[in-house]
Order: C-alpha cells, then structure tokens, then sequence
C-alpha cells in the first residue's frame, strides 16, 4: 500500500465531506479555523491515487507560532477525521507530516477520535465512594476498545509520543470525557438510566414552570452575563463575549450545513436561569458551554435545560451527548470531583480517548516549545 | 480499691443548669469528659436538652429518641448508623453529592483552624448550590480555635463566615468556643456546641480519690519496684490504685502556653524521663514522687519519712486531666 497524497482542499470540500461521516469532532470543522483565528489554518484532504478525485480524509490543521521564531505547532484537535481502523495509517500520517514541515511545522499534536476505555456511571460511583481515592485510569474499566490499543501501537512505530499523562497542556483537549450514549434508546430510556436526583429535578423544573427555549445570536450577551456569573462562583477564568460572538458566527454557517449550533435558554416567570451552547457534527451531539444564575437554583434550569439538549440530541437522530471534559480524579477532596458526579447523574459513561500525540519534526524547537509549555 | 471520680451532684447540676440555655447543645464525646457519655446524655435530656452532639459515628447511642449531631464529618467509607435523628456534618464539596440524598447534613465551613470544611471561595461553587437540595439542609457549622487571637477574633470570624454562608443558603448557625453572652453578635438562630465548659465548668464538683493498696518503709538506697531502682531516702513506699491504664501518668499533648503552665502540666501526671516525676497524687497537701513510672493499675510511690504515712485503705487525692482518665466507677455523691 503506497502512501496517500495530501493537499489543501476548500473549506467547502472539507465541510462536504464531514457532512457525509457518521461524525466527526466540530473542532475539526473549517469553521473552528474562524474561531481560533489567531492560528494560521488550513483544511486538508488525502487522496488515494487509485481513485484521484475522491476525498478520503480531512484535517482542520491549526498552526500555533512559536515564540519570537516564525516556526509553528501543527495542530489538529480531535483530529484528524481519516479512518483509524486502517491497516496502515502511516500511509496517511507520513504525507501529513511532509505537509507539515514544508509549511514551516517544527512539530505536529494530534488528538485522535479513537476511545480506548469505558467506565460505567455505576462502577465511577462505586470507586468514589470506595474512598481508596483512586485515579478513573486505575479502575478497571467495563470496556475496553480493541482499536485503542493498536492505534497507539502504530503511533508508536511511527515515532510519535504519547500523551503524559499528569500534565495538562494548556491548549489541550481533555483526554476524558463524559458521554451519554443516545443510540437506539427512547426519552423514557434516558430518564430511566439517570439517578433519582436528575428525574426529580427535571420534574420539579417542569413543574414549577421553566421553560427551555432555543436562543438566537441576540441572546449571546445575555449568555455572556450568566456565565460570567458562573465563573465568579466556580474561580475559573471566562472568555469575553466577542469569543463566543465568533464562535456563534463561525460555526452555524458552514458549507453542507455540516454543523448545528445551538444556544439554549432556560426561564422561570422571565427570569433566564441557565443557557447553554449545544454542537452537532452528524451523530455526534455536545453541551459545549453552560451557565446557570446564583438565584432561583431551587427551580432547576440547569438540569431543565440538559434534558432538553439530550432530548433534541436524539430527536436530531444523534448516537452520542457528549458532556465533554472530566479530570481523572476520583478523589472526594478534588473539587474536580463534583463535576464527574453531577456527570455520573446523568447515567452514561466516562470514555478515555487515546490522547493527544506529539511528532517533533525539528528536535530541538519542538524541545523548547514544550518546556514553555510546561512553565507557563 | 479503684480510681474513683467523684460528683457533688447538686453542685453539678447547679451548674449545669445556670450555665445551659436552649441555645446550647451539649457535646458527649471521647470518654465522656471523665464522666462517660451515657450520663452526659441523660443529664442533657434532664437538662431539656433535645439535640446533642457527638464526636463520632460509633458514639451516636444505638437508640437515641433526639437528634444527634455527629461532629466528625461524613467521609464516604465511615460506617454510618441509620436513623432519622442523625445529623451528619459534611465538610467537602464531593461529599454534598455522595452522601445519601434525604440525608439531614450541616455544611461545615474552613475558619482558620484549618481543619475541616469547605473553604469560604467556594461556598457559592455551582456544585454547592446544586447538592443543597439532594439533602435536608439542617444550618451552617463553624468550629473556631481556642485562645489564640482571643474570643474577639473568633466572633469577627464568625460573624464574616456566617454572613457568607446564610447568604448563599439562610439557616442556623452551629458554632462552638464562643462565649454564650456573644450570641446575640452572630445575630438570629445560632446554636452553641459546648463540652468542657459545661460539664467541666465548676471543677470545685468534682474529686478524684485513689485508694492506698500497699504501705512499707524503705530505707535510703534500697532498691524497689520493676526498674529497682534505689529510693533517695528514709521513708516509705506506697502503692495506690491507679495507673497507666487509667491514663496516670500519660500525658496528652499539652497547650501550655508558658513555663508555669508546662510546669503544672507536667506535675498532672506526665513522666519525666530524666528519673524522678511528680505523680497526681496529694498526700497531706502535697503532690508526691512517683517511685518509678506508673503500673497498669496502681502506681507506687515515694513518702519521705518527715510524712506520717496513710494506713491501707485510706483514700488519697488525685489531680487528673478528666479527658484523658478512665476512672473505674464515677460515684454521685
């Protein structure tokens, strides 16, 4: 099998060919390129020479500059969309990499769409309130996905490193996360499998009247207030408005309609109470960001508003509501830990992704990046 | 003959009762403040006490009518009696969610003992405000250190967190090591825990006595006990009833502030291991020399021959930290 070629495709070829995956990441839609736009970027298509014309992968490649040197990261997140079951997947990561470096790349991080573990909501539970304080990566996990293992085997041979684990980069994406399969369940599934606590909350929002609704880009600023609100409750740092005013605009108009952008509101009595950003790329549906009012938790929106965004996932015909990010910390001591359990309500599971794998292509740039990396 | 704790009952109770309001909730924990906590329970009741507190899961008595709080917060490997009386106290976000929805729980919150609780930043965490009603929700806990900074800093203390905390969810105030006539500072529904305070306020109720086992005369240089050791003296030997199993001359870590107060800590009972130490027990007014270190249950120790000795059976007086002495019979005279 000889290696494929690569080249720059047209954001819309690259949105055309998503929109006929079962799904992909929306980080790997030409639209985050708009997002991000303080990266170079670019939308990459393999070809297999057998059949020259057809596409058969793509890349959202975002190029992060090096400090004081115009050299770049190549970065693909949650990328790239290519079939990782191949038999060889150097035939399409050796010409990626040649792509790279020619565009002036010291180094490339990838973050492939490839699981590796499944811990149920139940055996998540169970290790917390073990109390033996364990990490998720050392439970053992109800199941294990054979393709993780050979795709790490293959990154390996093709001298990429693996992730560290214990190390946040910054810019990286989350190696677990939290997701609800949808597929061939009902609504009455999906209440079924959440804990007591999230039924009877979705009733008492229902109850006491809040409504969901879909928002529009007027209600951005509104968003904005809430989840700055959020921010303040929880200490971590929020995005400024104009962020998510680029991100609404970037990412709901794209060629092929190949994503769903959604901002969610949850009132009570005209009060908004919590709002949310829901994405969808094919079967794959996110709650990308949230916030809820310090007022009125009593009538709770925020699980008002999940159902919703689980229940039009599924009407969406999505397989997944992915519930993004959790730390690996199952220590009850961990603030990080709450968020896995308001997670675990909802009864799905935690997935642990391959990871995040580097390929430095010019040692001693790359070496340097990361030492910056890990000192900021 | 046992260590015997005895009360002057009417006294106690005298004290117990000027000193308890319905503000106060009475702390049964540990060895009962040398009294043992079944009696503390029952005088509380007597009191007309109907919550009290205790220190740990394994003391909330097995068929308690009233409600108990626990002050050792919820940890999710404890075991944890059953019961609608019990009040838990969690102190940590994770255990808001993992402890049983329905549970009654006080929150407690860090002061600057820096013990337990959730730090004041993270009191209207979203986590925070999503558990409050998985549990019922029974008020704020506040536990202050002693002394250092003074009862004043503690009320300043009190008063910041406790503004804090009934903002983000209204509800009483559990505090302790506040003085009672402070209260009305921390503004409405606050509930005081006390333990030594009450049951220990009027120490005048209280004596300890040791019976004499054993009597013989020693001259200077002559070798007695386990470690023979020579007597520095003309005199006698006198065995008593108390020893380490009763925590004579064991010593709990003291507080003492200056020399003086080290020095009074020491003569309660703590060993010296330089040779010869005061023991807590008085004949003729005075604290004697231990002999050698303290026996399992009886303690010998050195009289000089200036003392006329007591006879076997006399009883002679003990000075004891009461948290810290398992007395064998607590007698209510």
């Amino acid at each position: 099998m000889s290696d494929l070629s690569i080249r720059t495709i047209s954001a819309e070829q690259h949105a055309a060919y998503l929109a006929a995956q079962p799904s992909a990441s929306f980080l790997q839609t030409p639209g985050w390129a708009a997002v991000k736009s303080e990266w170079k970027a670019e939308s990459l298509g393999w070809y297999d020479a057998a059949a020259p014309d057809e596409l058969v992968g793509v890349a959202l490649v975002l190029y992060r500059q090096m400090p004081k040197v115009k050299r770049y990261l190549a970065y693909l997140p949650e990328g790239p969309v290519i079939d990782w079951d191949a038999i060889d997947l150097g035939r399409y990561l050796r010409p990626l990499a040649a792509h790279a470096q020619e565009q002036g790349a010291f180094g490339l991080r990838m973050g492939p769409p490839v699981a590796t573990r499944r811990w149920s909501a139940k055996t998540i539970k169970d290790a917390i309130a073990g109390g033996q304080q364990p990490k998720l990566g050392d439970v053992r996990p109800d199941v294990i996905e054979p393709s993780g293992a050979t795709v790490a085997a293959q990154l390996r041979a093709l001298g990429w490193k693996a992730p560290r684990t214990g190390e946040g980069f910054a810019a990286g994406q989350p190696q677990y996360v939290f997701q609800v399969p949808l597929a061939g369940k009902t609504q009455d599934d999906l209440l079924k499998g959440m804990n007591q606590l999230w039924r009877r909350n979705i009733k008492k929002a229902d109850k006491l009247g809040v409504e969901v609704s879909l928002g529009t880009p007027e209600d951005l600023k509104a968003f904005h207030q809430l989840y700055v609100e959020t921010a303040e409750r929880d200490h971590f740092t929020p995005r400024p408005l104009p962020y998510f005013v680029k991100m609404q605009a970037a990412m709901a108009h794209q060629p092929a309609d190949v994503c769903d952008f959604r901002l969610y509101n949850a009132h009570h009595e005209g009060d908004l109470v919590a709002s949310t950003i829901w994405v969808r790329v094919g079967g794959h549906s996110w709650y990308s960001y949230g916030a809820s009012s310090t007022a009125k938790r009593d009538v709770r929106g925020s699980n008002a508003i999940q159902w919703r965004m689980m229940s039009d996932a599924l009407a969406a015909g999505a397989s997944v509501y992915d519930l993004r990010g959790i730390t690996d910390t199952l220590d009850p001591n961990d603030p990080h830990v709450g968020l896995i359990q308001f997670k675990v309500g909802t009864g799905g599971e935690a997935v642990e992704y391959v990871g995040e794998w580097d390929l430095p292509l010019n040692k001693a740039l790359y070496t340097a990046f990361d030492l910056y990396m890990r000192r900021r | 003959m046992p260590l015997i704790l005895h009360i002057d009952s009417d006294r106690w109770r005298d004290h117990l009762r000027s000193t308890w309001t319905p503000d106060i909730v009475p702390v049964a924990k540990g060895n009962g403040y040398g009294v043992g906590n079944p009696r503390l329970l029952a005088e509380s009741r007597a009191l007309g006490a109907r919550t009290v507190a205790v220190g740990t899961y394994t003391e909330v008595p097995p068929d308690h009518k009233d409600d108990v709080v626990v002050l050792s917060p919820w940890r999710p490997f404890l075991e944890v009696p059953q019961g609608k009386n019990v009040i838990h106290t969690v102190s940590r976000l994770a255990d808001l969610v993992s402890i049983p929805a329905g549970s009654r729980v006080l929150i407690e919150v860090q002061t600057s003992m820096r013990r337990h609780g959730i730090g004041a930043r993270e009191l209207r965490h979203t986590m925070l405000l999503n558990a409050l009603d998985r549990i019922k929700f029974e008020g704020w806990s506040l536990h202050f250190p002693m002394g250092a900074g003074g009862t004043s800093a503690n009320i300043r203390e009190a008063q910041e967190l406790g503004k804090a905390a009934r903002a983000v969810r209204p509800g009483p105030l559990w505090v302790s090591h506040v003085p009672p006539q402070k209260l009305a500072d921390l503004g409405e529904n606050v509930k005081l825990r006390m333990g030594t305070g009450l049951w220990l306020g009027d120490r005048g109720a209280f004596s300890v006595r040791a019976t004499v086992l054993d009597v013989h005369s020693v001259r200077r240089g002559e070798r007695v006990g386990y470690r023979q050791r020579r007597v520095s003296g003309d005199g006698h030997i006198l065995v008593v009833s108390g020893g380490t199993a009763h925590g004579v001359g064991l010593e709990a870590p003291t507080a003492a502030a200056s020399v003086r107060q080290r020095a009074i800590a020491m003569a309660k009972g703590s060993l010296d291991a330089a040779g010869m130490a005061l023991s807590p027990f008085t004949i003729e007014g005075k604290q004697r020399w231990f002999a050698e270190p303290p026996h399992m249950q009886a303690s010998m120790l050195f009289l000089p021959s200036s003392v006329a000795p007591p006879a076997v059976g006399d009883e002679v007086g003990v000075d004891v930290r009461y948290t810290t002495t398992t007395f064998d019979k607590v007698s209510m005279d």
